[in-house]
């Protein structure tokens, strides 16, 4: 690539002052400019809302015809909506969530990634239909999942009612709302950690599995102390990146089961969303949002000491 | 790779009934949407063909109100994550601006991909109706790029990252300015990056949909993921045209998908690293 005519040599000819000056002096303006937009962006969007909620959370907000009117309050919020039982369910609820949709999509992803990395006739198939669950929007796959498991109208009671077995209410008693509500989940997630683990599978020396073979491993030896090993920084990513899309999870609750039944699957944002929106409690919401935050840094703080520590 | 190990029908078996449970939601939302109601809802196998679900959808001038929203929402985003993203993720990567400028841009850049957007909405709220920009597509635009913009900084940053620095360097020395030789050198250069910073961006504004239900007032001031979602009224569903909605929001993004696979992949991963 011939690069160099692309830029028109612009200095006058016959300055004597050495070539070097003149970018240096240029290079101090743009490179002090560079970040402004974005810090700009940031400051307004991210920094202003946030003190805002902070300013909520204190405060009692009312809004009277569209105007916010604050009043300063305290830790008033923070203690109701705490000593709330909804938001002890709703933290908890997370909590399980987080925990057994980071554990399904991990261990689904990798049997997908082992099991693609030995493939041979359906490949290509594989590596294109795999991640269309990414691609597709969380609202769609919702209504992909509705149109299954909906008690009227849905897929899988007609299927049972033709085999002959009983139907169930999927999504309107507590434990199989919630195990549905992960299963989407699983199934949409599950393609970003196959193709975090498929790379790093593919980054393995292919020299070192054949060794261990040629001596007489077996293909789940080989696993257990080859793949998995030489694996753990992409496992570590994937969890992490996971626990993070895990805790925001939001619109697959909200279109399938509203939080319910009774609050059985209601995660943090549905809470917070209930509160601004349905109750109106703009200042226990904010506090709940504040809260949320804090727990959030505070957990991701100390997975990232462990893993440093587990590195060192 | 580098061995052609012999087939194992096991294995080959495993993955076809993976692909088969990935496909089924996709494949039955398909067949829904051409079916009418009544059959949808009766308890046994009705399959006849109807397409009438998508010309009542489209005889509905919200649905397509919302679609050409989600249009607008996206092509703003993009152009705005491009645009400051490009120049944010050349200057972290290449430009060594002074600390007390690049810590809070990192800082900014880290933090907002790790909370959950709805803990920002009470504050949002706030921001926009002061703005008046509560409702409208400008304020959706500006969100969603913002959402997006330290993801778009990042990625960007490291397709600059890996042009060498003697293309920079000739450029300088030939006398272009610094902004020059960003604009005519390293820009051209990394336009790879650039088609796929703006593919996975474009993607993630489509399927937004939290700041859409939230920031709008729905119907026709509000992105088609939000009116899916309306379409879910509690009684007297229309299963089939959701299902028709549904296929008309997810076709464009597996067409996407099976064009600029490679693309997203990288996407997918790299952003998910940076974040």
């Amino acid at each position: 690539m011939s690069t160099t005519t692309a830029a028109p040599a612009r200095d006058r000819v016959g300055t004597s002052a050495p070539r070097r000056r003149r970018p240096q002096t240029n290079r101090s303006l743009f490179r002090l400019l560079a970040l402004v937009p974005f810090l700009l962006f940031g400051l307004v969007f991210a920094v202003y809302p946030l003190l805002q909620v902070a300013r909520m959370a204190g405060s009692d907000v009312q809004i009277r015809s569209g105007r916010f009117e604050w009043e300063w309050t305290g830790l008033t919020n923070l203690r109701d909506v705490l000593a709330d039982a909804a938001s002890i369910q709703a933290l908890t609820n997370t909590v399980v969530f987080v925990a057994a949709t980071v554990i399904g999509t991990l261990v689904v992803g990798f049997v997908l990634a082992l099991l693609v990395d030995r493939a041979v006739t359906l490949l290509p198939l594989a590596r294109n239909v795999l991640i269309w669950p990414a691609v597709i929007a969380p609202v769609v796959v919702s209504l992909m999942w509705l149109l299954i498991l909906s008690p009227t109208a849905g897929g899988l009671n007609k299927l049972l009612r033709t085999i002959g077995l009983s139907e169930q209410g999927w999504l309107g008693d507590g434990p199989t709302a919630m195990a549905a509500v992960m299963v989407v989940d699983i199934w949409h997630w599950t393609p970003v950690v196959f193709l975090f683990l498929y790379t790093a599978l593919k980054g393995i020396d292919a020299s070192v599995l054949e060794a261990a073979r040629v001596d007489g491993a077996r293909e789940f030896q080989v696993v257990r102390h080859i793949v998995i090993p030489s694996m753990s920084a992409a496992i570590g990513a994937v969890i992490l990146v996971r626990i993070i899309m895990g805790v925001k999870a939001f619109d697959e609750m909200y279109l399938m089961t509203r939080g319910g039944p009774d609050g059985a699957t209601t995660l943090v944002s549905q809470h917070i969303k209930t509160l601004f929106f349905d109750n109106l409690d703009l200042g226990e919401a904010a506090a709940f949002s504040l809260f949320t935050v804090a727990v959030t840094a505070l957990v991701l703080a100390l997975v990232l000491l462990v893993r440093k520590a587990v590195q060192r | 790779m580098t061995t052609t190990r012999p087939r194992n029908v096991w294995v080959e078996i495993a993955l076809a009934v993976i692909l088969v449970v990935t496909l089924i939601p996709v494949a039955w939302t398909l067949v829904l949407a051409f079916l009418p109601n009544r059959a949808i809802v009766s308890p046994d196998w009705q399959l006849d063909f109807w397409i009438g679900n998508f010309t009542t959808l489209f005889d509905d001038n919200a649905f397509i109100t919302q679609v050409a929203n989600s249009v607008q929402i996206v092509a703003g985003a993009v152009l705005l994550c491009i645009g400051i993203g490009a120049v944010t993720g050349y200057a972290l990567s290449r430009l060594h601006p002074p600390r007390w400028i690049t810590i809070p841009s990192l800082v900014i850049a880290g933090f907002i991909p790790l909370i959950p957007p709805m803990t920002l909405i009470p504050g949002l709220y706030v921001l926009l109706s002061q703005l008046g920009l509560l409702g409208s597509i400008t304020g959706l635009i500006l969100v969603n790029a913002f959402l997006n913009l330290p993801f778009a900084a990042l990625m960007l940053s490291s397709y600059f990252s890996g042009v060498p620095e003697e293309l920079r360097e000739a450029g300088l020395m030939d006398g272009a300015t610094e902004l020059r030789t960003f604009v005519s050198i390293m820009l051209p250069v990394v336009r790879p990056g650039l088609a796929a910073t703006a593919i996975f961006v474009g993607i993630l504004a489509w399927n937004e949909f939290m700041m859409g239900l939230t920031l709008t007032t729905g119907g026709s001031t509000s992105p088609v993921t939000v009116g899916i979602a309306e379409l879910l009224q509690p009684y007297a569903v229309t299963w089939g045209e959701l299902a028709a909605a549904g296929t008309i929001a997810a076709i464009p993004l597996i067409l996407m998908a099976a064009v600029a696979n490679r693309h997203i992949v990288a996407g997918l991963t790299a952003g998910a690293v940076k974040n």
